[in-house]
């Protein structure tokens, strides 16, 4: 949301006056009054290249035709497109390109949406003057996602420059000269990034298509979906392309949403997951120990005598309720509606509760936003960026490339605090474009930010208004941070105070300062203090509630915030409002016509308590999979084990799926309508794409389904009517327009949070916290996100699998080098807990001393990890190990 | 290891350039200086020299014709087709040194002696049709000339007829069997 308004410059096209602001290029002023201009290099994300000289034009008082792509408007301009000049021009630009093409439409992916074809139709002569032989590439292996033609390629190099200007990651190579210039990785090489699928969306023609829909179609047999990628909480929009029900192809057109048609390996060549044939096609009920096919009736009268039943015995606290966020805002809903309104029990959570409740929490404590006071816009327009405790390249791509974007066209300064290397490999790297990184060990985030506080306390950067209005909150800090000597921090972080020192000058520069904290923070002990500090951070440097500044925890899972807002968690009624809000609670009571259950909630890791104490006697589970996701200290198996009564609405026989007594079949976000809530807090549409596999259900039918048999209907005809009835709980809820509107900082809130909210941990949050002594190996292991898959979800699509498909361990190559490990070797990692063997992959990215593991295959590799549950926010955390490893030979 | 062999050197290439990618073609020239040709473990150690990707290397080195990415023979032949040679025969040229050597562009006699390649202008185009044979450039080549420039450079190693870089200005006109 930039500030000034640019100035306006008056040009005429074809006669058409058009005002636009000084700096358009002629070709997007063209476009405005309609005019089309023919063109293959340009395209709107990249900078001029002004290579094909396809967009000739004609402007008055220039003796030689001009490249619109590359020409900006001036004042009195006056541009001709239309001329028989310019049409000679094109027709001899296209008279060149055809004399090397080989003409293969017939077979080519692209046909029906290409440009080069739609040029041709549009401007040659149908006779070539043309003798020469054609110029003929060997046709090479590329990759295993990604097919090169290069006899088709008009060298505009928009997928080179696509890869480098926008990824980053500079995979692609303009390799020779001339005619004889193809795109190629490294030498014989095949390639290796990223998979961004940027390069095959970006190719005016069929020189770079997707292997994973080779020869499936012609364009327009194609069906198309508008729907919401579910790989991560950046909440891309995904054109899902089919033909009949089969799944053919995804992707994002130049504009589009808030990835602006962008998208990562996840959405790009994701999509698969949801048309796996291990995918559940009907209600399983448990019979003599074994789980056999049912009817729709069968299952869902069994589970419903079963839960009166069980009501009926014990209480409605007998049971739980436990939901992926991976769910619509409309299953959610109507899932804590059910639990709250049929069983009547507040003992309900979500996946939201294994990092993202940390920051939707201290952003209500501090400011009174349960969302981002910024949106995506505010990135890019930022002048300084703190990321922490993020590789939001690998977790969140496409807040990445905003990231990207502001650094590289807007020259933002950029601090990174993360437990990961600048190097160079196949791979962007975020550090890479950093001002100042600090390489943080996992552990010491919470310091390492404490380090930067004080620097601002000492270099007198604090707000002076702050100073008079909350002279308290500034003093408990000035004092706790002064009892904590440089000498401390440096040597617990590694870093240094002239650095900090340096950064916290950077960050009290920036006019616009964005926080992005990631999963480093908020899924590892202590989270909500971290972010709480650095909100502290914002407050003194009194940017909190500035336009364009503000902090946005970044979500794992697609809808973890939407999870949050919908009440499917402990804490939380919709909204979210707590438990003890009790105009809220009149609100609900009023449009469900039913008082709303008093008893506390119960979080996933009390609810797997009370199990295994026997008290909870029954859980539904949606999605989720605590048996296969946590550590057998977890002790998730044996507590669910021990229920009366298991249900699970999954896509596939996951291992709690396997315990249960009835298996619901699950639609995935391809065969239902619904809404998701991004990060920003921005909620938007998602659209069916095929029919539901097999006899699946929408997660919110079945519990609909249920509720009647239970004798409380809750009946919907449509996702659309359940977005209604949100919209009375939470008004205004989700008004699909195509950007957010961030909600303010909360002045009330924040004023309580300055007089005294601040006070009660302030002892604890400004202390410098010591690393657990765990007496296991040296080597930090973490289970972390990998770019090319998200949870165990992606791992059911076959396009991922090839660019990963088992667990590896990447380390330094010191480290490696030390215990004599060599890339693709086999090494053993230990700890008291257990031992694995994997193969070793060496990388400079990751930091002496910390060990990558990929959570997506941790299947054995999980039993090393530490359990520990933070007592006050009961949030489960598991991502960490100390290990001890060893070389296989 | 470029970086052990030639600490030195690259440090001295890498303190001129106030951006690191500058240094590209100078470094790749010492690489082929050292090796002969391009090695792709060179183009790997130049990118972490130069904080660039192996394919941005590549990219560069696949567009010079004076980078060799393959082995070449002791005499590297590299005829100029750009225009000015192209229009007083350049194709003949390289049809007369395929048809003696039995050799056709990019190939490399079997005695590994020559190596013949067709390289972009070599700024010498008033003097043409002219071929550069390692560092040195023989130019408006004829039949005759060619023969014995080759069989010097079978024998003796070099041929006096080389002239530059550059034949400039102009010499004389050379006499018959000179
Ligand atoms: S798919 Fe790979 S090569 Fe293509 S743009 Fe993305 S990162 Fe670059
Ligand atoms: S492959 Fe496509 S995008 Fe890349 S240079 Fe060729 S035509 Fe352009
Ligand atoms: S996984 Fe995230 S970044 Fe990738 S396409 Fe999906 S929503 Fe976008
Ligand atoms: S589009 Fe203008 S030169 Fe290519
Ligand atoms: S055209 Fe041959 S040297 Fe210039």
């Amino acid at each position: 949301m930039p500030d000034q308004k640019p100035e306006t410059v008056r040009l005429t096209i074809d006669g058409t006056t058009v005002a636009v602001p000084k700096g358009t290029l002629v070709i997007e002023a063209a476009r405005r009054v309609g005019v089309m201009i023919p063109h293959f290099c340009y395209h709107p994300k990249l900078k001029p290249d002004a290579n094909c000289r396809m967009c000739l034009v004609e402007v008055e008082k220039m003796p030689k035709l001009q490249t619109a792509c590359s020409t900006p408007v001036a004042e009195g301009m006056a541009v001709r497109t239309a001329t028989t000049t310019v049409d000679d021009a094109h027709k001899s630009v296209l008279e060149f390109i055809l004399a090397n093409h080989p003409l293969d439409c017939p077979v080519c992916d692209q046909g029906g949406k290409c440009d080069l074809q739609d040029f041709s139709h549009q401007y040659t002569p149908t006779t070539s003057r043309f003798t020469e032989t054609k110029r003929i590439f060997q046709k090479e292996y590329f990759s295993p996602l990604i097919e090169t033609q290069m006899n088709r390629c008009v060298q505009c190099l928009r997928c080179v420059r696509y890869c480098d200007e926008i990824m980053d990651v500079k995979a692609l190579a303009p390799v020779g000269r001339g005619t004889m210039t193809e795109i190629k990785h490294f030498g014989p090489h095949e390639l290796d990034c990223e998979f961004c699928g940027g390069c095959i969306q970006i190719c005016p023609v069929g020189a770079i298509t997707s292997r994973l829909s080779m020869y499936e179609y012609r364009p327009w047999m194609l069906k198309r979906a508008d729907t919401i990628c579910t790989f991560c909480g950046d909440g891309c929009r995904i054109t899902v392309q089919t033909k009949g029900n089969e799944l053919i192809e995804v992707n994002s057109a130049h504009g589009a949403g808030r990835n602006n048609g962008d998208l990562c390996a996840r959405g790009f060549f994701g999509f698969h997951a949801s048309s796996d044939a291990d995918r559940l096609t009907h209600p399983l009920i448990r019979r003599e120990g074994k789980l056999v096919e049912a009817t729709w009736e069968d299952a869902l009268e069994y589970v419903a005598e079963q839960a009166l039943r069980l009501k009926l015995a014990h209480s409605a606290d007998a049971f739980g309720g436990l939901i992926t966020s991976r769910c619509t805002n409309e299953d959610l809903y109507v899932f804590q509606k059910f639990m709250r309104q049929v069983i009547g029990t507040n003992r309900i959570d979500s996946s939201a509760r294994y990092g993202h409740l940390n920051g939707v929490q201290a952003l209500r404590r501090v400011q009174g936003t349960h969302r981002w006071t910024i949106a995506f816009e505010d990135i890019v327009a930022a002048n300084a960026l703190l990321l922490v405790g993020t590789n939001i390249t690998e977790t969140s791509p496409i807040t990445g490339l905003k990231v990207k974007e502001a650094v590289k066209k807007r020259q933002a300064s950029l601090v990174t605090m993360e437990a990961l290397q600048p190097a160079i490999d196949t791979l962007s790297n975020i550090t890479n474009l950093a001002l100042q990184h600090f390489p943080t060990h996992p552990a010491q985030f919470g310091n390492t930010v404490l380090g930067l506080t004080k620097a601002v306390i000492e270099g007198n950067l604090v707000d002076a208004t702050l100073a008079q209005q909350a002279p308290a909150f500034v003093q408990r800090l000035t004092s706790a941070l002064q009892g904590i000597s440089w000498e401390n921090l440096e040597a617990v972080t590694g870093q240094t105070r002239t650095q900090w020192t340096e950064t916290a000058k950077i960050l009290a520069g920036a006019n616009r300062l964005v926080i992005l904290v990631g999963n480093g923070v908020l899924r590892h002990p202590g989270g909500d203090a971290t972010v709480t500090n650095l909100l502290d951070l914002l407050i003194l440097l009194g940017k909190l509630d500035k336009p364009g500044c503000g902090l946005g925890p970044l979500a794992e899972e697609n809808n973890d915030q939407g999870a949050v807002e919908m009440g499917a968690v402990a804490e939380f009624f919709p909204g979210p409002a707590p438990l003890d809000d009790q105009p809220v609670r009149d609100r609900i009571a009023t449009v469900w016509r039913e008082e709303l259950p008093r008893t506390p909630g119960a979080s996933l890791t009390e609810m797997l308590a009370a199990a295994n104490k026997g008290s909870l006697k029954a859980l539904f589970v949606v999605g989720e999979n605590p048996v296969g996701t946590l550590p057998a200290e977890a002790q998730a198996a044996e507590a669910l084990g021990k229920l009366d009564l298991l249900v699970c609405q999954e896509l596939f026989l996951t291992e709690t799926a396997a315990m249960a007594h009835v298996v619901l079949p699950a639609c995935s976000y391809m065969e239902k309508d619904g809404t998701f809530t991004n990060s920003e807090g921005h909620v938007q549409g998602v659209r069916q794409a095929i029919n539901p596999v097999g006899d699946s259900r929408p997660d919110w039918e079945m519990f609909s389904a249920l509720s009647v048999l239970m004798g409380s209907p809750l009946e919907y005809g449509d996702a659309r009517e359940i977005l209604k009835e949100i919209r009375t709980v939470i008004p205004g809820y989700g008004l699909l327009g195509p950007t957010p509107t961030p909600p303010k900082v909360d002045q009330a809130v924040l004023s309580g949070y300055l007089t005294q909210g601040f006070a009660g941990d302030a002892a604890t949050r400004y202390a410098v916290s010591q690393p657990r002594q765990t007496g296991d190996g040296s080597f930090t292991l973490m289970f972390v996100q990998t770019l090319f898959h998200s949870g165990k979800l992606s791992t059911h699509s076959k396009g991922l699998l090839q660019l990963q498909q088992e667990g590896f361990l990447s380390i330094n190559p010191e480290d490696a080098a030390r215990l004599d490990l060599a890339d693709g070797g086999q090494v053993k990692v230990s700890n008291s807990r257990g031992a694995i063997t994997t193969t070793v992959k060496i990388r400079e990215r990751v930091p002496a001393g910390l060990l990558w593991f990929p959570e997506h295959f941790d299947g054995e590799a999980k039993q090393l990890a530490e359990w520990t549950i933070d007592p006050r926010t009961q949030i489960p955390y598991f991502k960490l190990a100390h290990v001890s490893l060893a070389k296989v030979s | 290891m470029l970086k052990e062999t030639h600490k030195a050197e690259i440090d001295d290439i890498l303190s001129r350039y106030p951006v690191k990618r500058s240094a590209l073609l100078p470094l790749l020239y010492l690489a082929q200086r050292e090796q002969g040709y391009i090695t792709e473990a060179a183009m790997q150690e130049i990118a972490g020299l130069l904080k660039l990707t192996p394919p941005q290397v590549y990219e560069t080195a696949t567009f010079y014709t004076m980078l060799n990415l393959k082995p070449v023979g002791k005499f590297h032949l590299q005829v100029c087709k750009s225009l000015m040679c192209a229009l007083v025969g350049s194709d003949t040229v390289i049809g007369w040194i395929s048809a003696k050597l039995g050799i056709k562009p990019g190939e490399t006699t079997p005695d590994r002696l020559f190596t013949l390649s067709i390289v972009e202008c070599l700024a010498a185009c008033g003097t043409g049709p002219m071929m550069q044979v390692n560092d040195d450039y023989y130019e408006r080549l004829t039949e005759e000339k060619l023969d014995r420039i080759l069989a010097d450079l079978r024998q003796t190693g070099t041929c006096s007829l080389k002239t530059g870089p550059f034949m400039w200005p102009e010499p004389a006109p050379a006499k018959p069997g000179a």
